[in-house]
């Protein structure tokens, strides 16, 4: 069967863009995500992939091709800039007014006319708020900064894009200070998409070799104020929340505080203030060392001259009780010395006193002895000389013996018997003639 | 050691230094030690003159 009613598909292209420009005369406001953007160097024409995501298996609900004339692009950039400090970004939902078009050879296209910010900021604070709430119910968004600063952070594992001039800015500054800091590059994109996951990257290949760092170091130069918008995101605020180093940020922006800048053990406003941030630090560590230092030496001054004093008061002391006790046992020797004398001189005298009358007494009892002594030897010698034999016989008196032996009576002799008589003067021989018995 | 390790015994040394009756006999060790430690952290802080020399030395073996 031969068919004699068609229409080229240029005539049907230009059906539908007809039907399409009556039905959507007038541009209308739309809200969708940016899934893709890209500026045509050449031209300066934008031209975005919008998408409605939540459609099922992570295809989106909804696309459409998109593109802000270069005219018009360079206003609402900067409007838009200007109205949430955010460039218009991957990821963004943006609330937009915009023709609908058809062109015979690209198909359905969005002309975006202008541009609501306040709707992105919304969206934006409202990220950012989910991200920090869903932090806090996770129980991360304390840990990193409960970890603290160290001491001396002189180990440092800096997360930077290497030509940025920020981490130029941040090397010169360490390098001027009289500390020594071991400085390594871990490189990462630091803006726009793919940030975030270079991001993550670098930290867990600083994680790897955690031991060989006091700190972590995130720095990005500051320059075009391109998509930070993964500064807020919760994959990125997490890994730097639970970081088992401490994460210093010096991210370069003027915006209200990101979420890193949040959960970052210290956020500070820029790369070089960073650097002066830890050199400060050293510095104090170095003068409290000084401090305790010169402490050390006012502690032993004060102590050895505590002990120098009081080793002198010791001293002094000692002296005083050693002279008083010198003064006073001289004292005493002294009385002692002369009580004794006296008590010497006392008891000599009184002794004396004793010996002489002893020696009176000797005297007198020896001379009675004597005396007595005498009388009796001369009576003795009296006695004795009256006892003496010649003394008798001189008085006339004899002694007769018979056969050698005194005769005393008369009994014992017998007639004619002889007898030897001594006399005073001589002997002579008798014989008995006769006796008289008693 | 650490910082934080030589930190907390100067300290303690200092603290015991403190007390009302020192010992003096204890005084000479003890601030020998806080010595010691104080050198070795300053020493670790700065930049050796020898660790710079020795870079200056590389750069120019490289050049």
């Amino acid at each position: 069967m031969a068919v004699d009613s068609y229409m080229t598909l240029s005539q049907l292209q230009g059906r539908i863009r007809e039907v399409l420009c009556q039905g959507f005369a007038a541009p209308l406001w739309i809200t969708a995500e940016i899934g893709e953007l890209k500026v045509n160097a050449r031209s300066g024409h934008c031209y975005l992939q919008l998408v409605e995501k939540g459609g099922r298996n992570g295809v989106p609900q909804a696309q459409a091709q998109a593109v802000i004339w270069a005219s018009q692009y360079g206003m609402l950039a900067s409007y838009f800039r200007g109205a949430t400090g955010e460039e218009l970004a991957v990821g963004m939902k943006v609330l937009f007014r915009a023709s609908v078009s058809y062109h015979e050879l690209y198909g359905l296209s969005l002309r975006i006319v202008d541009i609501d910010p306040l709707y992105t900021l919304g969206d934006l604070a409202r990220q950012r708020q989910q991200t920090i709430a869903q932090l806090r119910e996770d129980g991360v968004f304390d840990l990193n900064r409960e970890l603290g600063i160290p001491q001396v952070p002189q180990r440092i594992a800096v997360i930077s894009s290497p030509q940025a001039a920020g981490y130029q800015d941040f090397m010169n500054e360490l390098g001027a200070s009289p500390y020594r800091f071991d400085a390594v590059l871990f490189d990462a994109v630091m803006q726009g998409h793919g940030a975030e996951a270079s991001i993550i990257g670098a930290l867990e290949a600083v994680a790897d070799r955690m031991e060989e760092f006091d700190a972590v170091v995130m720095i990005r130069g500051g320059g075009s104020q391109s998509d930070l918008s993964f500064l807020n995101s919760y994959l990125l605020s997490f890994h730097v929340a639970q970081f088992p180093l401490p994460v210093i940020a010096g991210l370069g922006h003027d915006k209200d505080q990101s979420v890193v800048d949040m959960v970052a053990a210290l956020s500070l406003k820029t790369p070089t203030a960073v650097a002066a941030f830890l050199a400060d630090r050293v510095a104090g560590f170095d003068a409290r060392l000084e401090e305790l230092g010169g402490e050390i030496r006012r502690c032993v001054r004060r102590t050895l001259d505590g002990e120098e004093k009081e080793v002198q008061l010791y001293g002094t002391l000692l002296r005083e009780r050693v002279s008083g006790a010198g003064l006073r046992m001289e004292w005493r020797l002294r009385s002692l010395s002369e009580g004794l004398a006296a008590g010497a001189r006392r008891a000599l005298l009184a002794r004396g006193g004793r010996l002489d009358a002893l020696r009176v007494r000797l005297e007198e009892s020896a001379g009675r002895a004597v005396a007595g002594g005498e009388a009796r030897l001369l009576q003795a010698q009296r006695l004795t000389e009256a006892a003496d034999p010649r003394k008798i016989l001189a008085r006339g008196f004899a002694i007769v013996r018979t056969g050698g032996r005194p005769l005393t009576d008369a009994a014992r002799t017998a007639a004619g018997e002889e007898l030897d008589i001594t006399l005073y003067k001589g002997k002579i021989t008798a014989k008995v003639t006769d006796h008289e018995k008693e | 050691m650490t910082y934080a390790e030589a930190m907390t015994e100067i300290e303690a040394i200092l603290a015991k230094m403190n007390e009302a009756d020192p010992d003096i006999d204890a005084l000479a060790g003890q601030v020998r030690r806080a010595g010691e430690l104080i050198r070795f952290c300053r020493e670790r802080l700065r930049k050796a003159e020898q660790e710079v020399a020795e870079a200056l030395g590389e750069e120019t073996a490289d050049k």
